[in-house]
């Protein structure tokens, strides 16, 4: 933030519009101040922190199995990318092995969800472009994504899938459930298509969100970026490929160049296909044998760290596991890191394009109310 | 059936208030709005963002403390007869926020939405299905167009 | 004699005026529920809920006093939008031609300054919550900028009205010039008689590019999708209607149903050559214009995204010169 003031002294501000902490356009509280010249942002603030509700602080002392369920909590969107770094946290320090097959069946729901959270992105994108029409039009693939989801964990939004040791023996996957989601995934890669389809080949969207809130690969490396809005400026960086949990499958990982909306919305469209194709291969390859692995011991351990990828970018927990008991719980989360790129991509655009920069970011301010600690180096002895 | 509750029957505009949840119910809301399977229109319910404008208001999330302040004040902004809908356990009784915790409690939380404002209808949930949001929302009518 | 003369023109006024205001509370939700929620594939809402009920619903709420500076200006505002709209209909009525320059294109565009101007008073004047006075620590320590002045969403949706009126509408008024130009008088008698023995304006090629530039002008002057940079939901909320309630809101609503309506009687006496008159069969095309231009405007909503000033200037740019080429074209 202070190199960008220090480049915007000379702008003239004219005056300060704030917008939220509710608002059309925002899905989750947040406060957003745009200082304009003219209707043209010269600078922008987010502030979040409205829905701090301390979950790290409440998740200190609580039983491991415990404070897993209620990372999943965090946030109603990646509710399942929380759920199982935690789990994956405890297991990589508990030295627990997974068999196989519950890992397959993580992919699967973590695939799912990145289907439902780009979904739920193109439809909120659409939306805050006033497009209506489109923004129907995703919700309506989005459901059946839901409904998937909700034969396998048995709630729409809060699945409880995994759990230390495997998943909840209740989300095995049987043939009919298998069968129905291979005949999901078929019906949303038709539709998907086809709304790539029209939404590509319309001219007065494209030229709406072509160059707005661009981000240089530069900045975008340098505001630590993470995730599918850094691959839309070019930078082939996947969690994916390194994770040992997806090393079984065959993808690719989708790069543009713009960094604008339009790159954005390009990129989770043409990732939806490559979540779809992992999801197939889990499907034929599913491996047979139990789904949890119960036979594991508690004892105390270090501070374990776990990143992976989830839909909009790198997550990471950590934790120590103290007599059974989770003790220094930090999570971050990819919005954190993505607030830089969103104010930075808020300049020089319209005030009418300022959320549609910040949803490009793909936001979840729910996930990043995280608390922060300030500390002045200078005054540490 | 005067007209006066025919016509509050056949629009009610819906305004939504989110205090801090974990954007579950939000978005289970936004989608029983946006997604043309749920439809909420067919049942005459408009989403609007104007207070002034809004009969229904639905809260979601356990109000944090951030929060208290705007929700009163959207509250107050809506004119009579209006009805207020809590959505989600965190909207009910605070959620695992407030009721769940290891050595230390959640000191970010002023409550469930009724220590805040009156509430009419409760919606269980977490996260709340789009049908109940639009069950939650009819229970609550009556209160309107019984009203003055 | 003199009672005939008096009463039946009274008399067709009152009525024009009452079907006028009955289709104009209907469009609303023809459009809603046959248009958009066709395109969308959903049920939608019910015909008359949008237009009718909505409004009556309103009137029955608790009047609030709205946060405003001026709160009775405030308030008056809307009814004055009404009543100006409510002018241009009258005077397009044929019993009321015998009025002189208020039943010629001058009036109609000086009532529909008036509509827009109240637009640039109501932003100025409204006050919402959701915006500035919204309880949120803004001005702490470490936030940026603390010494600026700030400003309410209205404010900005205000200074877009303004800018409307300089540029927006002007389109709008180019093609009432058409028929102006090729009839060679600004009184509708002379339009419509013109058009009796020549046929219809808008079958030559200076009525149907001014037809388009009409329509457009049309959309810009209803602020509806794509041209509703006045009141998007994507940063103004609702632009200048913030603070509306009650019944004042509830002759917002009726005002955009008789605008529509309005609008499309005054292409049909311009470019068709066909009064309002609630003695022939003819009321009926004015009804099924009025039906056309909702149809139109609602695909063309239902399908565009809001548009910027980056695409607004271009697009009334361009249509500008179309407005111009159809004016030259009448004028050879």
């Amino acid at each position: 933030m202070s190199e960008k003031n220090k480049s915007n002294q000379e702008k003239v501000i004219e005056t300060e519009v704030a917008l939220g902490t509710v608002h059309p356009a925002a899905l989750e509280p947040y406060r957003l101040r745009l200082f304009v010249e003219d209707e043209i942002i010269n600078d922008a603030e987010i502030t979040v922190g409205v829905n701090h509700r301390g979950i790290e602080r409440i998740m200190e002392g609580l039983p491991v199995e415990k404070a897993n369920s209620l990372t999943e909590k965090v946030c109603g969107i990646c509710s399942n990318s929380h759920i199982w770094n935690s789990v994956l946290t405890a297991e990589k320090g508990l030295e627990i092995d997974v068999p196989p097959r519950a890992n397959y069946i993580r992919v699967i729901m973590e695939e799912l969800e990145r289907l439902h959270s780009h979904l739920l992105y193109l439809g909120h994108g659409s939306e805050v472009l006033a497009h209506e029409t489109f923004s129907m039009r995703a919700f309506s693939i989005r459901e059946t994504v839901m409904e998937l989801l909700r034969m396998i964990g048995g709630n729409r939004v809060q699945y409880g899938v995994s759990i230390i040791g495997g998943v909840r023996p209740r989300c095995d996957l049987d043939g009919g459930r298998l069968q129905k989601i291979s005949d999901g995934l078929d019906f949303i890669e038709k539709k998907v298509a086809d709304f790539a389809d029209r939404f590509v080949n319309d001219s007065i969207v494209m030229n709406r969100i072509t160059g707005v809130g661009q981000i240089s690969q530069k900045d975008a490396i340098r505001l630590e970026v993470t995730g599918p809005s850094l691959r839309a400026t070019g930078v082939d960086q996947d969690l994916r490929k390194v994770m040992k949990e997806y090393q079984d499958f065959d993808f690719n990982v989708v790069t543009l160049s713009d960094g604008d909306v339009k790159d954005n919305i390009l990129l989770r469209v043409l990732e939806i296909p490559e979540a779809i194709g992992i999801i197939r291969q889990a499907i034929k390859n599913l491996p047979k044998g139990s789904v949890v692995n119960r036979s594991w011991e508690m004892f105390d351990t270090d501070i374990i760290h776990s990143h992976i990828e989830v839909p909009r970018g790198t997550l990471y927990h950590s934790y120590k596991i103290d007599r059974g008991k989770v003790r220094g719980s930090i999570i971050r989360t990819p919005s954190m890191s993505n607030i830089g790129a969103m104010q930075l991509a808020c300049i020089g655009n319209h005030i009418t394009d300022a959320q549609l920069c910040i949803v490009q970011c793909d936001p979840c301010f729910t996930c990043t109310d995280r608390a922060i600690e300030i500390v002045d180096l200078n005054k540490i002895d | 059936m005067g007209l006066k509750s025919y016509s509050r029957g056949k629009a009610i505009h819906l305004m939504l208030v989110y205090t801090g949840g974990c954007n579950g119910c939000d978005i289970e809301i936004v989608n029983c709005v946006l997604s043309p399977k749920f439809d909420a229109e067919q049942y005459n319910v408009f989403l609007t963002w104007n207070p002034r404008e809004a009969d229904v208001l639905v809260v979601t999330g356990p109000v944090t403390k951030l929060n208290k302040k705007p929700l009163e004040k959207i509250y107050e902004a809506i004119p009579n007869p209006k009805a207020v809908v809590a959505a989600g356990s965190c909207a009910l009784m605070g959620g695992v926020y407030k009721n769940i915790h290891g050595d230390i409690p959640s000191e970010e939380i002023c409550g469930p939405v009724e220590n805040v404002i009156p509430v009419d209808a409760k919606v269980p949930g977490c996260a709340v299905r789009p049908q109940d949001i639009l069950a939650g929302v009819v229970s609550a009518l009556p209160k309107l167009l019984n009203a003055d | 004699m003199t009672y005939t003369e008096i009463l039946y023109p009274v008399l067709a006024v009152i009525s024009t005026l009452v079907i006028a205001f009955i289709i104009g509370t209907m469009i609303p939700g023809l459009e809603r529920k046959y248009i958009h929620a066709r395109i969308q594939q959903r049920i939608g809402p019910s015909v008359i809920s949008p237009g009718i009920m909505a409004p009556i619903k309103f009137f029955f709420k608790e009047n609030v006093s709205p946060n405003s500076t001026v709160p009775r200006l405030y308030k008056s505002l809307p009814i004055i939008c009404f009543i100006a709209i409510f002018f241009i209909l009258l005077f397009l009525i044929p019993q009321t031609y015998q009025m002189g320059v208020f039943a010629s294109v001058i009036s109609i565009i000086g009532f529909l300054k008036i509509e827009e101007f109240c637009y640039v008073l109501m932003g100025s004047l409204s006050k919402s919550i959701m915006s500035l006075p919204m309880p949120f620590p803004d001005l702490v320590k470490g936030a940026v900028h603390l010494n600026g002045e700030r400003s309410f969403i209205e404010d900005v949706s205000s200074s877009r009205a303004l800018r409307l009126i300089a540029f927006g509408s002007f389109p709008f008024y180019l093609s009432l010039f058409v028929p102006v130009s090729l009839v060679g008088s600004v009184y509708f008698k002379d339009i419509v008689d013109y058009q009796l023995s020549h046929g219809p304006i808008l079958f030559s090629v200076p009525g149907i590019l001014g037809f388009i530039v009409f329509f457009i002008g049309y959309m810009i002057l209803m602020n509806e999708y794509p041209f509703a940079i006045l009141k998007t939901k994507a940063d103004v909320i609702e632009g200048p209607y913030m603070e509306y309630a009650s019944k004042y809101r509830g002759v917002i609503y009726l005002t955009r149903g008789f605008l529509i309506f309005t609008l499309s009687t005054l292409f049909s006496v311009l470019f068709v050559g066909l009064p309002p008159n609630i003695f022939s069969w003819n009321i009926l095309i004015n009804i099924a214009i009025a039906f056309i231009f909702t149809l139109i405007m609602g695909i063309v909503s239902a399908f565009s995204p809001v548009f910027t000033n980056k695409q607004f200037y271009p697009a009334v740019v361009a249509t500008s010169i179309l407005g111009v080429l159809a004016i030259i074209l009448s004028l050879l």
